[in-house]
């Protein structure tokens, strides 16, 4: 019972949103406000329920790990954000996360996206026993990211071979990424209707399995 | 009527025929059903090929990163993976890195469990083999054959049994997860002390076995957002566990660079990436069927075709009507 009532109000709200694409309407905007208002809700009583009812106050109402009052006081300096005259005291929460966030992940941060990349761009282009297409690969792909690079380097006109050339097959890199890029938001924005549509006819109408 | 005004309409077509189109095309082959072949990637085919290296003495985590929005592509990625966990006897970590994350995993969970579904798997909650654990049978075979000793008959069309705490755990969401992970490089326990359900996961054999992310061989992200990046930064930087990436295909290119660098397995991007590991794991024999996923895969051709023909239909208006001679297209919209 609770499943058919479930699946009706979300085939009424996706349909209520999809009819934003004949024109905006009021049934629409219900829906929209309403996916953030649940959203929001849910999100509430989630981070309620695990984790400052177990992580904080049940601890504490325990009668032990009376530590925890620090970060619950941090925690509570988020709410002087509503009174303009201590708004000043939200910052300390904030530069506490910052803080923390940056001493702990810098060095993996700098790894993960920086280290390990500059060393996959650096590889022979050629060795022997290398196939040819993995030699036009490397090939490809060196000159490709020098190119790139090229042309985000603004401080010498882009003139000449090495600058003005350097820097025109940078943008053909540049737009084969965004080619790639359009072509797979293009396939992910059907594959988001894809879902709705069997939802449509599968678990509302039953018309497909 | 002039033909540069031919040429002029067509440029200025109201959208809502285009979004209409859409809609057709859409909707036909899934009442008609093509059937196109899919061909695998070496991206996907190298998350299945590690996938299929793992038995029941391995665990793997399926990182519910994304929310509703983006669950017509994640999703399918997700019960891929934990279907062919499931059939490896492969244990399974569910963990969301987004509040939202945490209906997803329920939903795939109850998706993979739901004797709906072709080739279900019939789950065994915690409370209910408690006698068992007690007894110390806490072996997957041993389980099985004393579970199935005891009367308990696999239902029809059921293609074999998960026991909560043994075979998955599903842990939830917890903020700032990205610290999480990195907790849990050092032990799950002091991360999630129970599991969604309550239960204390300590005492769970899945737990006893994996204590930490360097007891665990690989973490599947399936992610609709850069949440897939902290597995990275966090867990292969670390300590060098494995990470394979299901993203949406608004990511995948970005993601691309990771393969190379040998950060990620393998990566299925988009609906076409979670069919491809359908079709794997049904040219396998893992599954009888393909799944929803694949199904997608006929109105994504014809609806990407379709797409072709506007773009290629509206550079023959724009250049036969001499637009691109103009600085200035009139236009209504």
């Amino acid at each position: 019972m609770y499943d058919t009532i479930g699946i009706w109000v979300g085939a009424f709200f996706t349909l209520a949103i999809y009819s934003f694409l004949y024109k905006e309407n009021p049934v629409y905007r219900l829906a929209e406000h309403l996916v953030v208002g649940i959203s929001l809700g849910y999100t509430m009583v989630l981070i309620y329920n695990t984790v400052i009812l177990p992580k904080l106050l049940e601890p504490l109402f325990a009668g032990n790990h009376w530590i925890l009052i620090i970060p619950g006081l941090l925690g509570l300096l988020y709410i002087t954000r509503f009174i303009p005259s201590i708004a000043w005291l939200s910052r300390y929460p904030i530069a506490f996360i910052m803080g923390t966030g940056m001493g702990i992940g810098f060095p993996l941060t700098m790894k993960a996206y920086v280290l390990r990349q500059l060393e996959a761009a650096m590889v022979p282009l050629y060795e022997s026993g290398m196939p040819w297409y993995e030699v036009f690969g490397n090939i490809v792909m060196i000159f490709g990211t020098l190119a790139a690079l090229i042309y985000f380097f603004f401080s010498k006109p882009h003139k000449g071979l090495f600058f003005g050339t350097g820097s025109k097959i940078g943008i053909w890199v540049i737009m084969l990424g965004f080619g790639a890029t359009f072509g797979f938001t293009v396939m992910g924005r059907i594959s988001l209707l894809i879902g709705r549509i069997q939802y449509l006819l599968g678990d509302w109408l039953h018309i497909i399995e | 009527m002039s033909a540069v005004n031919i040429w002029e309409k067509m440029l200025n077509v109201d959208r809502r025929w285009i979004f209409l189109g859409i809609g057709i095309v859409s909707i036909v082959p899934f009442l008609i059903g093509f059937g196109m072949p899919i061909t695998t990637t070496i991206e996907v085919e190298g998350i299945f090929n590690f996938m299929n290296e793992l038995g029941p003495d391995d665990a793997i985590f399926i990182g519910f990163d994304f929310a509703p929005g983006t669950q017509a592509e994640n999703m399918p990625m997700a019960v891929a993976v934990m279907r062919h966990a499931f059939h490896n006897h492969t244990s399974v970590f569910m963990t969301a890195y987004v509040p939202l994350g945490k209906g997803m995993a329920v939903s795939a969970l109850d998706y993979v469990t739901n004797p709906k579904t072709e080739g279900f798997y019939e789950r065994v909650l915690y409370e209910d083999w408690v006698d068992y654990r007690e007894a110390g049978i806490t072996n997957k075979e041993e389980l099985t054959v004393a579970w199935e000793s005891d009367g308990n008959a696999l239902p029809e069309g059921a293609v074999g049994w998960v026991f909560e705490g043994r075979d998955y755990v599903l842990l939830g969401y917890l903020p700032l997860f990205h610290l999480v992970i990195l907790g849990m490089t050092g032990s799950i326990e002091t991360q999630f002390p129970v599991d969604y359900h309550g239960n204390p996961i300590g005492d769970m054999p899945i737990l006893m076995e994996h204590k930490s992310l360097r007891d665990v061989d690989l973490a599947v992200t399936t992610s609709g957002s850069s949440a897939c990046v902290a597995w990275i930064t966090y867990a292969r930087e670390k300590i060098g566990l494995p990470i394979a990436f299901g993203v949406t295909g608004v990511m995948a290119t970005d993601y691309f660079p990771y393969i190379q660098s040998g950060q990620i397995v393998g990566q299925m991007g988009g609906l076409r990436g979670a069919a491809e590991y359908e079709v794997l794991l049904k040219e396998n024999g893992i599954t009888r069927t393909t799944d929803k996923a694949f199904t997608g895969m006929d109105v994504q051709s014809a609806a990407h075709i379709f797409i072709i023909l506007l773009i290629v239909m509206g550079n023959i208006a724009f250049f036969a009507g001499g637009f691109h001679k103009q600085t200035k297209l009139k236009g209504r919209r």
